[in-house]
């Protein structure tokens, strides 16, 4: 499929020339994303392509581009980072890719009222260190320093290390600028009633759950051009003195701050800690994170990654080493743990907190990572979450498993399930085996503690078919684990759902647990988007859908 | 190597978009936070690190053609090597800028080159230099010095100028400094081809045969001439003596001048006298920064550990930039009484590149100033007075994007400032 000429001019007129493509090679950098491997057919690597890339500059823009593909039924797919197979188009529809990366300012920082307003292609390392210098911080989401803080806050769900501090992505989010599906500007909130940025919610338009959808649009009901996000209190310096060797970098330990690598003997210690940190309002940072590499091999991996004259085939000796072994076993059950105090005296007393409770869940703090060095990595690692990619380290593929979210103690009942599924999985060889628990994930993703989860990380091979198949076969024997174990359904699915066709799609999805949702997405799909130039990452269910008689909503069945 | 030998990269490439910023966790500001300034020019995601292994993959695997759109992409980046260190910020399987590179070597093997290359590479052949000069020109600078000509003698130090510092353009200064500092330091220096090119430049252009063949060349001239150390204050042609000639079978170790000075000052063997009021602000070049570290031998395979872990087998160095040149033109600049060295905020491995290499200059000059320019504005907020560098390309660059005098800053090579305070 490719556009009119006509239609190519058009969009010419709207962004100039040098800012619209339609060769296949330009194309073609836009159809490949990551995981498009593990949905697509024959593992191929690309998404379908787009029939050509367009890159506005300002709303006006966006809304003349939407309202002509309205015209003539052209999808919409916008991306501002553009990471996952979920910025790609969809399917073979003509659709338009529209890379906010020209949309890129910072509009502005409101100190007194703790508000950035940021357009998509801000990323979160060039907003946190805007707001550092003025003694404030910004949530970074699981996916990193490097991801839209827009996108992030509009248009997915996700939690991060600081969400325990600062809440979840769509937390954030307060007043709002968005090109509807059928070309309307939407200013929401306080800003739809000219009262600036503060609020999402009113006085203006409360829409943030209908553009939002239930997990986030992920590019598939219009464009968000401008949002702005609250800022917290950054307790540190606002001058970061960054040190270390490329990779590993270290952020130098303010004393206002503790860094530790927290462990525990069994899995109740570890819900029994996360409660008592909960209970006892301590922390900043709060995430597992660097058991990402597998149970096995973290301790060896992260120690060959300090050191930049070693590669990952040090890992394979010095895993092996008597003294990585002992430190494998104490950090077999670890995460890693910032506190903050509002003073020496706060943060002393928080520390002895730590300990106390610590003592009474059996628990340490890990000395080798407690070290210089190493706290001062793990420092840098979960404050600006620079190194998100480290996913990828072992071979390339990576993709996630469970993350169910809930209660610690709900949580660790699916810990040995996930564990077991992903040793029997890696049995094969056709992925990692760096031990049957690689799982990782945020202390809580609401702030103040609460709701946990843990996401395995299954490594694979993207150049090679069969791990390939192997990562897809496994993401599937986790749907059925969990199903089977009384478990809804992890983030696995969600990522397979992009190979699923659309009667797939809807038989799941009127088989969740609120279905109703679903229904209520299409009408408000029906209302915003008429000519369907969306996509169906905005989740709907069509009006002649069977649901359930358990699942209809209760309102429905009184 | 060949194009699909790289095709591995490609396939394992995960649209991170790390290639196209500085590492996250170097970022000072919003300003300054990117760092590949060929997608920062051009946009399209193509024209970054990742969108070019993805060029060629979708070529490779012919779901398109070579046109003079994908000719853009490949040329239309100075190989400052930024995506490849952030790149590797996190991956130990991924050689992006050697994947570059060899995409440019395929294209120019079809003959799909910029259009502007072609007088300069005809220049080449004919003159052995990149630069227009007349031949008459060639060393003039070193008229009256009294140093061997090593065609006829024999010196185990042999000093190289590099073709921009000897072929007029005003900076051969440096040229001159250099060799006087040399031969004051009571070494038995001596000077070879004087003006001839390194062949550097041509093989970031994509043109790997003309390259081979200046090395042998060279070496071979070397080799005759018993040159066990060539030193040069080019950082063009310390990278291609460091690791290209080094890849190609020399032994002959390569110091920059900048290195060299600072071992003197280090061992008490020069001093700076005069006072050189100034505050300054220093760009490392990409080819003596995170390009400038050690060729080490390897030639294996890739194996799996692990399961599916990717690993090398023997281990496969890794340049990442951990070890380039960074200190010892700092140390220069502040063993230099009454110089202040204020920092920009990319610098060292995450140093925005001043425009000039990978044939940029030669092929698109309005991309080469607009990258200069870039960095010149980093130079001016940091309230410097001059902007110093250690490569003549820089140098050269740099001024013409000053040249229009609006910004208070001077441009200097540090052997200019070492000069004045000696």
């Amino acid at each position: 499929m490719t556009l009119s000429r006509e239609t190519y001019r058009q969009l010419e007129d709207i962004v100039g020339a040098e800012n619209v493509s339609d060769d296949p090679v330009v194309l073609d950098a836009y159809a490949f994303e990551v995981l498009a491997d593990l949905v697509r057919p024959e593992q191929s690597h690309f998404m379908p392509r787009p029939v050509a890339v367009i890159m506005p500059r300002t709303t006006e823009e966006v809304q003349t581009i939407v309202r002509l593909c309205n015209r003539h039924r052209i999808k919409v797919k916008p991306l501002s980072t553009g990471w996952y197979h979920f910025a790609a188009p969809q399917s073979d529809a003509p659709t338009l890719q529209l890379d906010m990366r020209r949309m890129d300012r910072i509009l502005e920082i409101d100190e007194k009222n703790l508000i950035a307003v940021i357009e998509p292609y801000v990323i979160a390392a060039q907003l946190q260190a805007e707001t550092l210098k003025l003694g404030l911080n910004i949530n970074i989401t699981g996916a990193g320093a490097s991801c839209s803080v827009l996108a992030s806050s509009c248009a997915y769900a996700g939690q991060g290390p600081m969400a325990y501090w600062m809440g979840g992505n769509a937390e954030n989010l307060l007043a709002l600028e968005w090109v509807t599906p059928a070309g309307e500007i939407v200013r929401t909130g306080s800003l739809g009633s000219g009262d600036g940025w503060f609020c999402g919610e009113g006085p203006g338009p409360s829409v943030r759950g209908i553009c939002r959808g239930t997990i986030g649009s992920r590019g598939g009901m219009g464009v968000y051009t401008k949002c702005a996000v609250k800022l917290t209190h950054w307790p540190g310096p606002t001058e970061w003195k960054v040190r270390g060797t490329v990779p590993a970098y270290r952020l130098p330990i303010h004393e206002h701050f503790r860094v530790y690598t927290l462990a525990v003997p069994s899995w109740d210690a570890w819900a029994d800690l996360y409660y008592q940190i909960y209970d006892n309002e301590l922390g900043y940072v709060f995430h597992r994170q660097f058991n990402l590499a597998g149970a096995d091999l973290a301790p060896a991996f992260w120690l060959m990654y300090n050191d930049h004259t070693k590669t990952l085939n040090d890992v394979e000796w010095m895993a092996q080493e008597p003294g990585m072994r002992e430190l494998t076993e104490e950090m077999r059950i670890s995460f890693q743990f910032i506190m903050a105090g509002r003073s020496v005296r706060d943060i002393e007393l928080q520390d002895r907190i730590l300990d106390a409770i610590l003592a009474e869940v059996g628990g340490w703090k890990v000395k080798r990572f407690a070290e210089e060095d190493m706290a001062e990595f793990t420092n840098m690692y979960l404050q600006r979450l620079g190194h998100k990619h480290i996913n990828y380290v072992w071979a390339g593929g990576y993709i996630g498993s469970w993350m169910q979210v809930g209660t610690p103690d709900w949580v660790k009942g699916y810990i040995p399930i996930a564990s077991a599924g992903l040793e029997r999985d890696a049995a094969s060889g056709l992925l990692v085996q760096c031990g049957g628990d690689a799982m990782m994930g945020s202390g809580s993703g609401f702030p103040g503690g609460g709701g946990t989860g843990l996401e395995q990380f299954v490594s694979y091979d993207p150049n090679d078919r069969e791990s390939t198949k192997a990562a897809v076969r496994h993401m599937e024997d986790a749907v059925r684990d969990a199903t089977s174990y009384g478990f809804p359904p992890g983030k696995e699915a969600l990522y397979l759902e992009l190979s699923k066709t659309d009667e797939q799609v809807w038989a799941s999805l009127a088989a969740a647990n609120q279905p109703a949702v679903f229904e209520f997405q299409r009408k408000i799909k029906e209302a915003l988007d008429p000519n369907n130039i969306g996509d169906r990452l905005y989740s709907t269910l069509p009006a002649d859908r069977t649901i359930p008689a358990d699942k209809t909503p209760a309102t429905d069945r009184r | 190597m060949a194009l699909a030998d790289y095709r591995a990269d490609a396939m394992r490439c995960t649209r991170c978009s790390y290639c196209k910023w500085i590492p996250f966790d170097l970022v000072k500001s919003s300003r300054f936070a990117k760092g590949c300034p060929s997608v920062d020019h051009n946009n399209f995601h193509n024209y970054s690190g990742g969108g070019r292994l993805v060029t060629y993959l979708s070529l490779l695997d012919g779901r398109s053609e070579v046109t003079d759109r994908v000719v853009d992409i490949a040329f239309k980046c100075q190989l400052c090597g930024n995506c490849d260190v952030a790149c590797k910020v996190c991956r130990y399987d991924m050689e992006v800028l050697a994947a570059l590179r060899e995409f440019r070597f395929w294209l120019a093997e079809q003959g799909r080159v910029p259009p502007r290359y072609q007088a300069v590479i005809e220049g080449f052949r004919r003159r052995g230099t990149m630069l227009g000069a007349p031949e008459a020109d060639r060393g003039s600078w070193a008229q009256g010095a009294g140093v061997k000509d090593l065609s006829r003698e024999k010196a185990e130090l042999v000093f190289h100028p590099g073709c921009r510092h000897s072929l007029g353009g005003g900076l051969e200064s440096v040229a001159r400094t250099s060799l006087d500092i040399l031969r004051k330091a009571g070494l038995d220096v001596g000077l070879l081809d004087n003006g001839q090119c390194c062949g550097g430049r041509v093989y970031h252009m994509g043109y790997r045969e003309e390259f081979a063949r200046t090395a042998a060349r060279v070496l071979g001239a070397w080799e005759d001439a018993g040159v066990k150390t060539v030193v040069t204050p080019c950082a063009d042609c310390y990278h291609t003596f460091k690791h290209l000639y080094a890849r190609e079978g020399s032994r002959v170790e390569t110091i920059h001048m900048v290195e060299f000075v600072d071992r003197l000052v280090r061992e008490g063997r020069l001093e700076f006298t005069t006072p050189v009021p100034l505050k300054v602000t220093y760009h490392d070049p990409c080819h003596l920064g995170r390009q400038g570290e050690p060729f080490v031998p390897w030639e294996g395979a890739e194996k799996k550990i692990f399961g599916q872990a990717v690993v090398y087998d023997p281990p496969r160095p890794r340049y990442n930039g951990a070890q380039g040149v960074y200190e010892p033109p700092r140390d220069v600049l502040r063993a230099i009484p009454g110089i202040e060295l204020v920092e920009m905020e990319r610098i060292r491995e995450a140093a925005w590149c001043c425009g000039a290499g990978g044939g940029v200059r030669e092929a698109y000059p309005e991309f080469n100033a607009w990258t200069a320019a870039e960095r010149v504005e980093e130079a001016k907020s940091t309230g410097a007075d001059a902007l110093v560098s250690a490569c003549p390309w820089c140098e050269q660059n740099f001024s013409e994007a000053l040249r229009d005098g609006r910004a208070p800053v001077r441009v200097f090579d540090v052997l200019e400032l070492v000069r004045q305070a000696l």
